[in-house]
C-alpha cells in the first residue's frame, strides 16, 4: 500500500512543479479599461463572471461588486465573450472606459448546469445519464422532521418509505433493489463529505425504530439537493454508490452581498393520520362473557385481551375502575384516537451569512423542539453550521465547513411488534372495546388487563426510551489553480457521532415485574481524505478536453457498547449497578479501509456532441487480499441533436439524446472472511463458547453492478414544455450474500458470492407550463418510474432458491428465484381444484402445508404530479402521489381479527349484523350447535352470532358446520394468505400556499426580503386497498418491507412558517 | 506558496494512518477463530439443557401432548392448533448449535482435545440426533454438517448409526484418557458418562424394538454386557443443574412473568388414583386456599372454557419444577431401571422385569425425595401399581410416564411406543379427535432443503402432526 501511496504523492510533487514553472508573463500596456457586469432583469452585479478578449487567452473574472479591469497590449476598440454560469454568452466590443454589460439569464437547457459525481459542476447538456435536483424550498417549507419525507413523489424513481409514526426513519430507495441482502439505499455526500445514513439498532422487530442518520441535517441549511440515479452516474464515487448519490450542497455565504441575516420560524401541529377502524358493539371478554375482579384471570375472563365479550348495550358489570361495582358496560368509540396527543414542533433558525472579493462566510444556528403524537415523546434537536472560504493567494483558496448536531430526546416512543412493555398499538389491537382510556389517564397504576400489559400511559410515562446524540460533520478544504485549466482540490472530511439509548422499564411493569435498565451506546467514525487534479482545455475551435484525476482513503469504524440490568435491585434507580442479575453486555468494534484512484476525460465536440469516461480502481480492507483490488469503468455519451442537426424551430427547442453503460464494484462488511465462535454469559465460572451459526468465506470476491442506460430529453414551445424519458438495466453479478441455510448444514447462514439480480425500468419527467401570463402561470411537473426487478440466480450451484430477507407473523420476505425481489412467502388456505377453500370436519378451514408466494411488495409504478398556481406573490402548489402495485402483509388487522376489536369483526356478529341463530340441543355444548330451522325447541338457549366459512369439505361438499363468530374470525389467523392486501394508494401528499412579499414592501419594514409559508402534508388517501393501516409503513429501514405489524400510526402534519431577510 | 501547499498536503495524508495493513484492519476483533474444547462442552451441555427442558419442546408442546401440563390461557398448542414455525428450535439450535460445536470437538486435532473430549461430544451429539429423530421422523443425519442441502435418512437409518456411534464413544472414553474439564454434568468422572453411553444404546434398542427385535436384541445386549454397565444411581442421573438468575431453569424463568401453565388434570386424576404420594412434588395447591385439594387444568379446551376453570382454583406444577435451581433432567436412573425392565420382559436380557420395575419405581420416588420404605412398599403393593406380566406396556407404559413429568420430549415418545396410558384428545382439540404423533418440520426446511425436504415426505407420509413415525408401530 505504501508504494501506491508514494505514486500518489510522487503525481502530486509533478504536477505541482508543472504549475510552478507556468508563470504570467506582463504584456507591453496599451490599454486600461474598467467595467461592470450586471444582471438585464434585477441589474444586480454578477459576481465572478468571465470576461475573455476575442482571440486571446488572456481572461479576467469580475470581482464582488461585478468590477472587471483590464490592462493589455490590445488598443481599443475590442472584443470581449463575457460568460457567466446560467446566462447567455455575449460578445461586446469595448471602445471606451466604464463599460456597463448586461447579461440575461440563459432559460433553455443549453446552459444549465449541475452538480454530477464529486461535486464537479457541468453542463447538463453534456451528461449521458440522469440527474434530478430539488430546492431549499422544496425541502425545508414542508417543515417534515425526517426531511427525506419532503422528496416523497418530486423525483422521478425515488421512492421514500416512512416507516413508523412521527419520530421514526424513513428509507430512501432509487431505482429499485440491486442488492439481495445489502444496503440499497444511496449513499450521502453533504458538500462533498460523504456522511453516514445508517439505522443504528433498530433491526427487525427492535422495540424502536430509530431515525436513520441523514434525517441530524437541518432542511433549512440544505441549498440544492441533486439525486445522481444509478451507477452510471455515480461511477466515480464507487461502491457505495452503486444504489445512487444524493448530493447535498448546504448554503454558503458566496451569493450574500454584504452582511445578511435569515430568521426562519415555524410551527407544525400533527395529528395521527391512520387509525385502524374498530367495532364499537362488543366489549372485552370471550364468548360473551366478562366481569372484572383482578384483570388476570380472577373474574369471568378478565385475563382475556381481546373484545369477543357481551355487547355494549349499557348492562351493569364491574370494570376495572369501579371496585367490583357493576357500572355500565358501554362503548368508548375514540378510546384509542383520545390516547394520542396532537404533536407539535417549533422549529427556529438564524444564519448570518457575508462574503468580499477575499472570504465568504455563513453561521447558522437551528433549534427544533418535537412534541410527538405519543404521549411523552419529545425530541430536541439543535444545529450548529459553518461554511466558510478565504482565498488566502491568487491561486489558493481554502475553506471549512462544520456542522454540530445535538439531538437530545427525553422519551421516544415504542416500537412495533410483540414489546408488551413498551408498544404502543400492540396493547390497542388486543384490547377492550368499551375501555375508559380516561380512567387509564386519570391513574397510571390501574389498568383494564394485568395478565399482559401495564396502563398505556405508564408505558408512555415510565417505560422510556432515550436517545442522546452529537455528531459533528465537517471538513478542511483547499483548491489551488496550478497552471491555466489546472486545478488541484485537497480535502478531508469527517462525519463523528456518539449514540447513546438509555432503556428503563418499571418496576412493577406487567410481564416485567423487577423492570430493567439497558444502555446502548454507538460511535461512528467516517473520515475521507481526497485529492483530484482537474484540467479544462479547449483543444481546437472544435474540441474541448476536461479531465480530472484523484485519490480517495476512507477510514469508517464504528462500536458499540451495550448494557444490561436485566431485574432492578430497587425501583425508580436507574443504574447499571442496581442489579439482581449479573449485567448482560456485548461490545463491538468493526474498522475498514478503502484506498481509491480515479479519473474521467470528457471530450466535447462544438458543443453539442460529449464522450466521457471514468475508471476507478478500489482497494478494500474488507476483501481477502487476492481479490482486494478491483478496477471498474464507465463510459457514456450525449448528442445535443438540436444543436447538431439544427432541428430548432418554434416548436422544438431542444432535443438531445444519451446513453452510458457503466460498471461499478462494491465490497463486503467487514469481518465476512473467517467463521468465529462467540462467548455468551459463562456459567457458574466456566466460560462459554458456541457457534456463530454463520460459516464465512475466506475467499470472497467484489460484487459488480452493470448498468446501461439511454435517454431522450426535450424541450417546446420555449420551455413551455419539458420532457424527459429514461430507461435503464442494471445486472448485479456475484453478490456478497448471506443466505440462509437449513441449520442442518450446521450452519443458520453461510456467505457466498452469488447470484444475478436485474433491475429495468422507466423513468418520465414532464414539466409544462400550460397558462403563463405577466401575472399569472399555472404549472404542471409530473413524473412517473417503473422498477421491474427478476432475481435470476441466486447460487450459482442452484442449489438454493430462496433467500430470506425478513420474516413477520410467519411471512418471509423473500429473494426467490424467477420471482421479483421482495416476494412475501407464507401459508395459504387449503384449496380444492375448483379453487374453494377447504373446510375440516370441524368448519374451520385448512391450511395448505405448502407455503407459496402470496405477493411481492415492490410497487409496479409510482407516480407524482405537483400543480403549482403562482399570482403574482402567491404561490400555491398541490402534490399527488402514487404507489401503484404491490402487496403488504399487515399485522395490524391479523391482530385486530382475531382479536375481534376492528370494525371488519362485525358481520355475523348478532342478528342485526347477519348472524345466524344456532342452538346446542339440551344446550349441552358437547352436543354441537344446530341451525335454527323455524323455531327452536322450548327450553335452550338460542345464539344469534353463527356464521359459516364459505367453503367445501374434503368430499366437495358445501361446508354447513356453523361457527360463532369468535371461532370464524379466529380461524385463519395462521394463514397468511387473510392478510395480505394490495399496498396500492393514491395520497394527497402536499398543499403549500407561499406569499413572497414585495422586495419594496419588505423594505419599508425594514427587511431585505419576507415570506410566509403555510403546508399541510400527508393530508388524506385519495385511494388505499389496505384497511386500517398506512400502506407505506415498514419496520424500518432494511430490505425486508412489505411486512406491518402493529405499527405507530403515521401523522398528518399541518405548518406554518415565517421566513424573513435582514 | 506551492511548497507550502505541499506540505498542507503531506500534512493531510497522515491524517490517514497508513500504519496498519489492510489485513490487520480486517482482524476480527470481537471473536476468536479458535475455540477450546472445554468452553465447547460447556455450551453445549446448558443450551442442551434449555433446548429440552425450555418452553418450545417442552411445556408448550410435549408435555401438554402427554397431559402433563394443561394451558389455562392461550390454549392454542393445547388444543395443537400450531403451525410450521412453531417446532423450530429444536432443530435450529439441534443442528446448528449443538451438533456443530459437537463436531467442533470431534474434529479438533487430538492436541486441542483428549479423547474423552471426544468421546462426550460424540456421546451429546446422538443425544441431539436422538432428540431430532424421535420428534420429527427422518431428519438429516449422514449429510448433516457436511452439505448445504442435506438429504434426509430414515428414522432405521439415524437409530442404526446412532447404535454405531454410540459404540465408537464408549471405546473413545477411558478413564486414562485425559481429564476434562467444563463437565457441568458428570464434573469430569468418565466412569459415569461411560454408563452413559450404554444408557442411551439400551434407550435406542428400545425404540426400535417393535420395528428390529433381533437388531433390538442385540443392542441391548451389547449396551448391557458392557463392562461400564448402565446407570447405577440416582447420583448417576443424567441431568443439569441451574443456578440463579439469569442461569435459571426455563420454566422458572417463565413461571417469573407468566401464568399460564397448570398441572393437567389427567395427572393430577391418575395420582390420585394411586394414591401416589409424587403428587404434593408435581403440584401446588391452589392458591384459593377455600379449594383444599389438588385439582389439574382440563387439556385442549378453548380460551375463555379454560380460563373459567379459574387460576387461583387450580394447580400450578410443584414447586420442585418452577424455582430457579430446579434440574433439567435428561436421562434419570429410574429410566435406565424401566428401561432394563422392558428389555427383560421382551426377553432381550435376562433379568427379573417385575423387581426391575418396583426398582425404577422406587427410583422414582427417591428421586424426587420420597425415602420412606413403607410409604414406598405401600405404594407398589397396590393393586393397580403391581406389574402385570401379561401386559408389561401397559404397567412400564404408565408408571414411566408418571416418572418422565417434566421431560415433555421424552415422555412424548415413550407414550407413543407404548400407548400407555390411554389420553383422550380434549374437547376443543383441532385434529377430529387425535393427539399428535410428530412436530411438524421448520416451515423454512421448504423454502432452504426443498428437495430433500420433499423426498423425505414422499417416503415418510404428509407432513401433519398425525403422520406416525416409523418406530411408532401402532
Amino acid at each position: 500500500m505504501k508504494k501506491i501511496l508514494n505514486r500518489y504523492i510522487g503525481l502530486c510533487i509533478l504536477l505541482i512543479s508543472i504549475g510552478a514553472t507556468a508563470q504570467e508573463k506582463q504584456p507591453l500596456i496599451q490599454s486600461k479599461v474598467g467595467g461592470t457586469v450586471i444582471d438585464a432583469v434585477t441589474k444586480e452585479p454578477i459576481i465572478g463572471a468571465s470576461i475573455v478578449i476575442k482571440g486571446t487567452t488572456h481572461g479576467v473574472q469580475t470581482d464582488f461588486d461585478g468590477k472587471f479591469y483590464f490592462q493589455t497590449g490590445q488598443k481599443l476598440p475590442y472584443t470581449v465573450i463575457v460568460s457567466y454560469l446560467g446566462y447567455k454568452k455575449r460578445e461586446f466590443t469595448i471602445n471606451e472606459n466604464s463599460v456597463v454589460i448586461d447579461l440575461t439569464e440563459e432559460q433553455n437547457q443549453l446552459s444549465e448546469v449541475v452538480v454530477t459525481a464529486l461535486g464537479i459542476s457541468k453542463e447538463k447538456k453534456s451528461l449521458g445519464y440522469t440527474t434530478q435536483a430539488l430546492k431549499n424550498k422544496d425541502i425545508a417549507e414542508t417543515k417534515e422532521t425526517n426531511f427525506l419525507n419532503s422528496l416523497s413523489g418530486k423525483l422521478a424513481g425515488v421512492r421514500i418509505t416512512n416507516s413508523q409514526g412521527d419520530m421514526g426513519s424513513s428509507r430512501i430507495i432509487i431505482r429499485g433493489e440491486t442488492s439481495i441482502a445489502g444496503n440499497n439505499q444511496p449513499l450521502f455526500v453533504v458538500d462533498g463529505v460523504p456522511v453516514d445514513n445508517s439505522q443504528l439498532g433498530s433491526v427487525g422487530g427492535a422495540t424502536r425504530d430509530f431515525k436513520n442518520a441523514i434525517a441530524d441535517l437541518n432542511p433549512n441549511d440544505i441549498e440544492t439537493l441533486t439525486v445522481l440515479k444509478g451507477p452510471n452516474a455515480a461511477a466515480l464515487y464507487g461502491s457505495r454508490a452503486a444504489h445512487g448519490v444524493v448530493l447535498i450542497t448546504t448554503k454558503s455565504g458566496k451569493s450574500q452581498k454584504g452582511l445578511g441575516i435569515t430568521v426562519n420560524s415555524g410551527i407544525t401541529i400533527s395529528q395521527v393520520a391512520t387509525l385502524p377502524s374498530f367495532q364499537n358493539s362488543y366489549g372485552q371478554g370471550s364468548n360473551g362473557r366478562f366481569s372484572f375482579v383482578d384483570g388476570k384471570g380472577g373474574g369471568v375472563n378478565d385475563g382475556v385481551d381481546e373484545s369477543w365479550g357481551p355487547r355494549l348495550d349499557g348492562r351493569l358489570i364491574p370494570q376495572f375502575f369501579s371496585n367490583g361495582e357493576a357500572v355500565p358496560f358501554v362503548a368508548h368509540p375514540n378510546n384509542v384516537k383520545d390516547f394520542f396527543n396532537t404533536g407539535l414542533t417549533y422549529d427556529n433558525s438564524v444564519s448570518v451569512a457575508r462574503s468580499d472579493e477575499k472570504s465568504d462566510f455563513r453561521l447558522g444556528v437551528n433549534n427544533q423542539k418535537q412534541l410527538g403524537t405519543v404521549p411523552n415523546s419529545e425530541v430536541n434537536k439543535t444545529n450548529f453550521t459553518i461554511n466558510t472560504n478565504y482565498q488566502i493567494s491568487k491561486s489558493i483558496k481554502v475553506g471549512v465547513t462544520g456542522n454540530y448536531i445535538t439531538t437530545n430526546a427525553p422519551a421516544l416512543p415504542g416500537g412495533p411488534q410483540g414489546n408488551r412493555a413498551a408498544g404502543v398499538m400492540l396493547q390497542f389491537l388486543w384490547f377492550g372495546r368499551q375501555v375508559d382510556i380516561n380512567e387509564l389517564q386519570n391513574n397510571r397504576n390501574v389498568n383494564w388487563n394485568n395478565s399482559y400489559y401495564s396502563n398505556p400511559y405508564w408505558n408512555a410515562y415510565y417505560n422510556t426510551t432515550s436517545q442522546q446524540r452529537n455528531r459533528f460533520i465537517g471538513d478542511v478544504h483547499l483548491d489551488a489553480t496550478l497552471a491555466d485549466g489546472l486545478n488541484f482540490r485537497f480535502r478531508t472530511g469527517v462525519d463523528y457521532y456518539n449514540d447513546r439509548r438509555k432503556y428503563t422499564i418499571k418496576y412493577g411493569t406487567n410481564g416485567t415485574p423487577f423492570g430493567s435498565y439497558a444502555e446502548d451506546a454507538y460511535t461512528v467514525n467516517e473520515q475521507n481524505t481526497e485529492g483530484i487534479f482537474t484540467y479544462t482545455k479547449k483543444l481546437n475551435d472544435d474540441f474541448s478536453l476536461d479531465a480530472l484525476a484523484g485519490f480517495n482513503i476512507r477510514n469508517h469504524s464504528d462500536a458499540n457498547n451495550y448494557q444490561k440490568a436485566p431485574r432492578l435491585a430497587v425501583p425508580d434507580l436507574y443504574t447499571l449497578t442496581n442489579s439482581r442479575d449479573p449485567l448482560t453486555s456485548s461490545n463491538t468494534l468493526s474498522r475498514l479501509r478503502v484506498y481509491s484512484a480515479y479519473a474521467s476525460a470528457q471530450l466535447g465536440y462544438k458543443n453539442y456532441a460529449y464522450l466521457n469516461v471514468t475508471a476507478r480502481n478500489d482497494w478494500s480492507s474488507t476483501l481477502p487480499s487476492n481479490n482486494r483490488s478491483y478496477f471498474y469503468p464507465s463510459i457514456n455519451g450525449s448528442l445535443v441533436l438540436s444543436e447538431a442537426l439544427n432541428l430548432k424551430s418554434n416548436t422544438l427547442d431542444f432535443l438531445k439524446l444519451r446513453g452510458g453503460w457503466s460498471e461499478v464494484g462494491n465490497d463486503a462488511d467487514p469481518y465476512q472472511l473467517a467463521t468465529v465462535y462467540n462467548f455468551q454469559t459463562a456459567f457458574d465460572g466456566n466460560p462459554i463458547q458456541t457457534s456463530s451459526q454463520r460459516k464465512l468465506n475466506e475467499n470472497l470476491k467484489p460484487e459488480t453492478t452493470r448498468s446501461t442506460e439511454i435517454g431522450l430529453e426535450a424541450t417546446f414551445w420555449k420551455n413551455r414544455l419539458h420532457f424527459d424519458v429514461a430507461y435503464y438495466n442494471t445486472n448485479s453479478f456475484d453478490q456478497i450474500l448471506e443466505i440462509k441455510t437449513t441449520a442442518s448444514s450446521g450452519y443458520n447462514s453461510q456467505l457466498i458470492n452469488a447470484g444475478k439480480v436485474n433491475n429495468r425500468g422507466l423513468e418520465i419527467q414532464l414539466d409544462g407550463s400550460p397558462i403563463q401570463t405577466e401575472n399569472f402561470k399555472w404549472n404542471i411537473g409530473a413524473n412517473y418510474s417503473r422498477n421491474r426487478s427478476k432475481v435470476e440466480i441466486l447460487d450459482y450451484a442452484k442449489q438454493i432458491q430462496n433467500y430470506t430477507i425478513g420474516s413477520s407473523g410467519g411471512v418471509d420476505v423473500l429473494a426467490s428465484v424467477g420471482q421479483a425481489y421482495g416476494a412475501l412467502y407464507g401459508t395459504a388456505y387449503l384449496r380444492d381444484a375448483n379453487g374453494n377453500i377447504v373446510v375440516g370436519e370441524n368448519g374451520l378451514p385448512k391450511a395448505d402445508p405448502t407455503k407459496r408466494v402470496l405477493g411481492h411488495y415492490t410497487p409496479d409504478y409510482l407516480a407524482g404530479v405537483t400543480n403549482t398556481l403562482t399570482y403574482k406573490n402567491l404561490e400555491l402548489s398541490v402534490l399527488v402521489d402514487a404507489s401503484v402495485g404491490g402487496e403488504i402483509f399487515s399485522g395490524t388487522n391479523r391482530t385486530g381479527t382475531y382479536t375481534g376489536v376492528l370494525a371488519s369483526t362485525l358481520p355475523g356478529r348478532g342478528a342485526e349484523n347477519g348472524g345466524l341463530s344456532y342452538y346446542y340441543p339440551n344446550n349441552n355444548t358437547a352436543n354441537g350447535r344446530t341451525l335454527v330451522n323455524g323455531t327452536a325447541p322450548s327450553g335452550v338457549t338460542v345464539y344469534d352470532d353463527g356464521m359459516i366459512f364459505k367453503g367445501v369439505y374434503e368430499n366437495g361438499t358445501p361446508n354447513t358446520k356453523v361457527l360463532s363468530a369468535q371461532e370464524y374470525y379466529k380461524a385463519s389467523y395462521n394463514i397468511s394468505e387473510a392478510y395480505i392486501y394490495s399496498s396500492t394508494f393514491v395520497k394527497m401528499r402536499e398543499i403549500k400556499l407561499a406569499y413572497n412579499f414585495n422586495k419594496s414592501f419588505a423594505r419599508k419594514l425594514g427587511l431585505e426580503g419576507a415570506s410566509i409559508t403555510a403546508v399541510g402534508r400527508n393530508l388524506f388517501f385519495i385511494y388505499k386497498d389496505a384497511p386500517n393501516i398506512d400502506p407505506e409503513t415498514a419496520f424500518n429501514t432494511g430490505n425486508a418491507q412489505g411486512l406491518e405489524s402493529l405499527s405507530l400510526p403515521t401523522t398528518r402534519n399541518f405548518s406554518l412558517n415565517v421566513n424573513l431577510k435582514f | 506558496m506551492l511548497k507550502k501547499l505541499s506540505y498542507i498536503i503531506l500534512f493531510g495524508l497522515t491524517l490517514t494512518s497508513c500504519s496498519d495493513t489492510l489485513d490487520d484492519i480486517n482482524k476480527n476483533p470481537n471473536a476468536t477463530e479458535t475455540p477450546l474444547a472445554p468452553y465447547l462442552l460447556t455450551g453445549s451441555l446448558k443450551q442442551g439443557a434449555d433446548l429440552y427442558w425450555g418452553s418450545e419442546n417442552n411445556f408448550n408442546s410435549s408435555l401438554l401432548f402427554v397431559q402433563h401440563w394443561a394451558k389455562i390461557q392461550y390454549t392454542e398448542p393445547d388444543r395443537y392448533d400450531v403451525s410450521n414455525t412453531s417446532f423450530t428450535s429444536l432443530w435450529n439450535t439441534g443442528y446448528a448449535t449443538l451438533i456443530t460445536d459437537l463436531n467442533t470437538i470431534i474434529n479438533f486435532p487430538d492436541a486441542q482435545a483428549n479423547s474423552n473430549y471426544k468421546g462426550i461430544a460424540l456421546t451429546l451429539r446422538s443425544w441431539t440426533f436422538l432428540l431430532l429423530t424421535d420428534a420429527y421422523g427422518s431428519i438429516p443425519y449422514k449429510e448433516a454438517g457436511q452439505k448445504v442441502t442435506a438429504a434426509y435418512n430414515t428414522q432405521k437409518e439415524v437409530y442404526t448409526g446412532l447404535l454405531e456411534d454410540l459404540a465408537k464413544a464408549q471405546s473413545l472414553l477411558g478413564t486414562t484418557n485425559g481429564t476434562v474439564t467444563g463437565d457441568l454434568v458428570y464434573k469430569g468422572d468418565v466412569a459415569k458418562w461411560k454408563r452413559y453411553v450404554n444408557s442411551l444404546r439400551l434407550r435406542i434398542a428400545l425404540r426400535i424394538a417393535d420395528k428390529e427385535p433381533a437388531l433390538a436384541k442385540q443392542a441391548a445386549i451389547e449396551a448391557t454386557t458392557d463392562p461400564a454397565g448402565v446407570l447405577s444411581s440416582n447420583n448417576d442421573t443424567f441431568k443439569f443443574t441451574y443456578i440463579a438468575s439469569p442461569q435459571q431453569n426455563p420454566a422458572s424463568a417463565w413461571f417469573e412473568t407468566r401464568d399460564d401453565f397448570r398441572i393437567s388434570k389427567t395427572m393430577v386424576n391418575k395420582l390420585k388414583e394411586f394414591s401416589d404420594p409424587r403428587l404434593p412434588v408435581y403440584a401446588q395447591l391452589p392458591s384459593d386456599a377455600s379449594v383444599g385439594t389438588y385439582v389439574g387444568g382440563g387439556n385442549g379446551l378453548s380460551n375463555s372454557d379454560a380460563n373459567n376453570q379459574g387460576f387461583a382454583k387450580t394447580s400450578k406444577p410443584g414447586t420442585y419444577f418452577l424455582t430457579s435451581a430446579s434440574p433439567a433432567v435428561i436421562y434419570s436412573y429410574s429410566e435406565a431401571l424401566f428401561n432394563l425392565a422392558e428389555a427383560a420382559a421382551r426377553g432381550f436380557i435376562s433379568g427379573d422385569a417385575e423387581a426391575l420395575y418396583k426398582n425404577a419405581i422406587t427410583a422414582s420416588f427417591n428421586q424426587f425425595g420420597i425415602t420412606d420404605n413403607t410409604v414406598i412398599s405401600n405404594y407398589l403393593n397396590q393393586a393397580v401399581v403391581k406389574y402385570d406380566a401379561s401386559n408389561y406396556a401397559k404397567s412400564i407404559g404408565t408408571q414411566k410416564w408418571i416418572a418422565f413429568f417434566g421431560q415433555g420430549l421424552d415422555a412424548f415418545t415413550e407414550w407413543r411406543r407404548l400407548d400407555f396410558p390411554v389420553l383422550t384428545a380434549g374437547p376443543d382439540t383441532v385434529l377430529d379427535g387425535k393427539i399428535p404423533s410428530r412436530f411438524f418440520y421448520p416451515g423454512t426446511e421448504q423454502s432452504l432443503n426443498g428437495v430433500s425436504y420433499q423426498a423425505a415426505i414422499a417416503d415418510q407420509g404428509k407432513d401433519l402432526l398425525t403422520t406416525k413415525l416409523w418406530f411408532d408401530a401402532k
